[in-house]
């Protein structure tokens, strides 16, 4: 019978808030991916936009039963300016010889790669404890 | 018999509930560290139930023995506190900083609560087991 004032919260419920957080990690990732893939793409008509960058957003999600979740909900464009290079021969330049940049930092996408690297790595130790607790109550059995 | 009945144990269970319960408050604060605006959730720290009111305390039976209000007059309505009680409820705890996009969950706190966590809860069921290795010597025929 379940304590009403702490009902036993299996682990399960811990691990499955980690999986999606690890879920959304690797989404983070994928979007980081692109951003560094395409820090190059230039606009395939002359003068027109280059890539624009992407900004991956979390929010608190509610799982099945009741505990709190992430997921990444949106992909947001990165509104900052484009950079600018003259490159009068380059197939995208304008009419004055300007080509646009994507506005993609490889340093700050390095960043935000390794944090998203470390929050991974916080979600598998979540899961790796829960699994603890889980065999250390299921070694009872064992005496 | 109701294991339960025995206060240590049902001290013990609770005790066990609320570290896992804990635990999951941790998971979900660290799954959301990078959600914008998000405030880190805990649970108050656990309290035995107070000793000098044994007086009802005692009669309770179950799971209520360690978590009920306790009947000091057999007139008192028994109530249902236990149910809600603010010990079990997650509140906001806010770590020591705030990020510029509004969250306040620091990874490094949470990984120190959740190893505390775990060792409380190693602790708990150790002692859980220590204890039914003493009802079960009780148990024992004696010279055996």
């Amino acid at each position: 019978m379940a304590d009403p004032k702490f009902p036993l919260t299996s682990t399960g419920a811990a691990m499955a808030v980690a999986t999606s957080a690890l879920r959304a990690q690797q989404a983070r990732m994928r979007i980081i991916a692109e951003n560094l893939a395409n820090a190059d793409s230039t606009s395939k008509t002359p003068g027109g936009n280059p890539y624009q960058r992407q900004i991956p957003v979390f929010q608190p999600q509610r799982l099945s039963n009741g505990i709190q979740g992430v997921q990444m909900t949106k992909v947001e464009p990165d509104k900052s300016d484009f950079k600018s290079e003259y490159d009068p021969s380059h197939p995208s330049a304008d009419a004055k010889g300007y080509v646009k940049m994507p506005n993609v930092d490889p340093l700050v996408e390095a960043m935000d790669m390794r944090e998203a690297q470390r929050a991974y790595e916080a979600n598998l130790n979540v899961i790796e404890t829960a699994r603890a607790m889980q065999s250390r109550t299921l070694d009872l059995l064992r005496k | 018999m109701d294991i339960n009945a025995i206060p240590l144990f049902s001290t013990l269970k609770s005790r066990l509930g609320y570290l896992s319960q804990r635990q999951t408050l941790i998971s979900q604060n660290v799954a959301n560290v990078n959600s914008p605006g998000f405030v880190g959730k805990d649970l108050k720290p656990f309290v035995i139930p107070d000793k000098n009111s044994t007086a009802g305390r005692l009669q309770l039976t179950g799971a209520n023995a360690a978590a009920g209000p306790a009947r000091t007059d057999p007139s008192h309505m028994q109530g249902m506190v236990s149910n809600t009680g603010s010990q079990g409820r997650p509140q906001t705890a806010p770590d020591s900083e705030t990020r510029l996009d509004g969250n306040k969950v620091v990874l490094e706190e949470q990984m120190m609560k959740m190893t505390d966590a775990r060792m409380n809860y190693d602790a708990a069921v150790t002692f859980y087991q220590k204890s039914l290795g003493l009802l079960r010597m009780a148990a024992k025929a004696p010279g055996r």
